[in-house]
């Protein structure tokens, strides 16, 4: 089963919000044994950086304590090119269809898919919460080489679609 | 065959040839020496290395089967041994001693606290601009490394060993992978200069150990079909050539608790 959602900024800049739905029934839930969040199109040409994802805490950000109370799901992180190094276009990943003579590999920086497994987070929520899931918040942070430099970013993270799959 | 073993379990004598290898390799300008193996990664372009598909494995292993035979053409029989941050000594310690130790026993400069890029000035120059932290103005490879019990856990791995699938196996080992990169900091945590970094090789060498024994955990189970006769430029190999680490002439020693 997957769920997917629109993105909307979260409260602080750079965070954001997922209005993901998920109500298991009765028969759903004994059947449920794995969740992912799924994140496609994910661009990974930058600095490295890492995601947080929160569920049903809406006010969740870079300091908020990574445990299943919290809302705490996993993470996932993206070790990034750290920049262009070519001359013009090196780094333009192609967009057109290749032909079936193109043997070349894709482009370095074609868009990547992340996972974050969130089975017993999702799990705590049905549980122990509200039993039923209304929203991710997505915290992304920079992992910049120098730690100091480290926090909250607004430019990273560019992705093009986050859902839920559920697994019986 | 190479052996390669736990770094930490090395004997003195062991260490000692490793770093022979190493520091050797590093006094190499051509294409037997460190800074081209380095260099494959990324920098200078082209860019080799795979991440983010289903070749990140195979390529990688195949990376460290012809970085190790050039370290071997310098020292015989030497392995790039493993650094294993699930263990509880990297969890109070960090990074091991073997690398962050400025000088060896003898005085002499460790090959495994840093490497110096041998590009040109201009990629240096940007480099140092685009990514502060990551190389010095000597162009020496930097570290910034996180808390040690921010390194993933063993349950975290266990986990990921169960993998059902070598794709579902991949993407889950490839972001411990990535968490690990970025917890070193510096040259480490960005892709243009992670092959710089003298623990990537030893990180390298958990991954290829993991995907090793997710495959004795799951015989039979290979990477999909439609990918098998892929070649893994640079390398004369191709991914079905990469799935028998016995052919590839290395094994990795039993793990002795730490």
């Amino acid at each position: 089963m997957a769920v997917q959602t629109e993105m909307r900024q979260g409260e602080k800049p750079g965070i954001l919000l997922a209005e993901l739905h998920f109500r298991p029934s009765e028969l759903d839930i004994s059947t449920f044994v794995r969740a992912d969040l799924v994140f496609t199109g994910v661009d990974h040409s930058e600095m490295s950086y890492e995601v947080r994802a929160f569920l049903n805490n809406p006010a969740a950000d870079e300091g908020t304590p990574r445990d299943l109370e919290e809302g705490y799901a996993g993470r996932f992180v993206v070790f990034g090119h750290g920049g262009c190094y070519g001359s013009v276009g090196h780094c333009d990943v192609p967009t057109e269809r290749r032909e079936p003579y193109d043997l070349r590999l894709p482009h370095p920086l074609t868009p990547q898919t992340k996972i974050i497994t969130v089975t017993e987070a999702l799990e705590y929520v049905i549980e122990e919460g509200e039993g039923e899931l209304t929203s991710v918040t997505l915290v992304p942070i920079s992992k910049d080489p120098l730690i100091e430099n480290q926090g909250l970013t607004e430019s990273l993270f560019k992705f093009d679609s986050v859902e839920l799959r559920t697994y019986g | 065959m190479a052996v390669r073993k736990a770094i930490r379990g090395l004997s003195p004598q062991e260490l000692v040839n490793f770093r022979d290898a190493i520091s050797q390799t590093k006094a190499l300008r051509d294409e037997r020496g460190y800074n081209y193996f380095a260099g494959i990664h990324s920098l200078p372009p082209p860019e080799h290395c795979q991440h983010g598909t289903l070749l990140f494995l195979p390529w990688h292993r195949a990376y460290l089967y012809f970085w190790e035979l050039a370290l071997q053409d310098q020292v015989p029989d030497v392995g790039i041994p493993y650094w294993d941050w699930t263990a509880e000594i990297s969890h109070r310690e960090g990074l091991p001693r073997a690398f962050t130790e400025e000088r060896d026993e003898n005085g002499a400069d460790n090959p495994l606290f840093s490497t110096t890029v041998e590009w040109d000035a201009s990629l240096a120059d940007q480099v140092r601009q685009q990514l502060p932290g990551t190389i010095d103005e000597q162009g020496r490879t930097l570290r910034d490394p996180d808390p040690p019990d921010e390194l993933p856990r063993k349950a975290t791995l266990d986990s990921i060993l169960d993998a059902p699938t070598f794709e579902d196996f991949s993407i889950r080992l490839e972001n411990v992978h990535g968490d690990v990169h970025v917890w070193v900091g510096g040259a480490m945590s960005q892709v243009a200069t992670a092959g710089y970094e003298p623990i990537f090789v030893a990180h390298h060498s958990t991954i290829d150990r993991l995907w090793y024994l997710w495959q004795m955990r799951h015989p039979g189970m290979s990477p999909p079909a439609s990918i098998m006769q892929l070649a893994l430029p640079p390398f004369p190999v191709t991914v079905a050539q990469t799935l028998n680490i016995q052919t590839l002439g290395y094994e990795y020693a039993v793990q002795i608790s730490q």
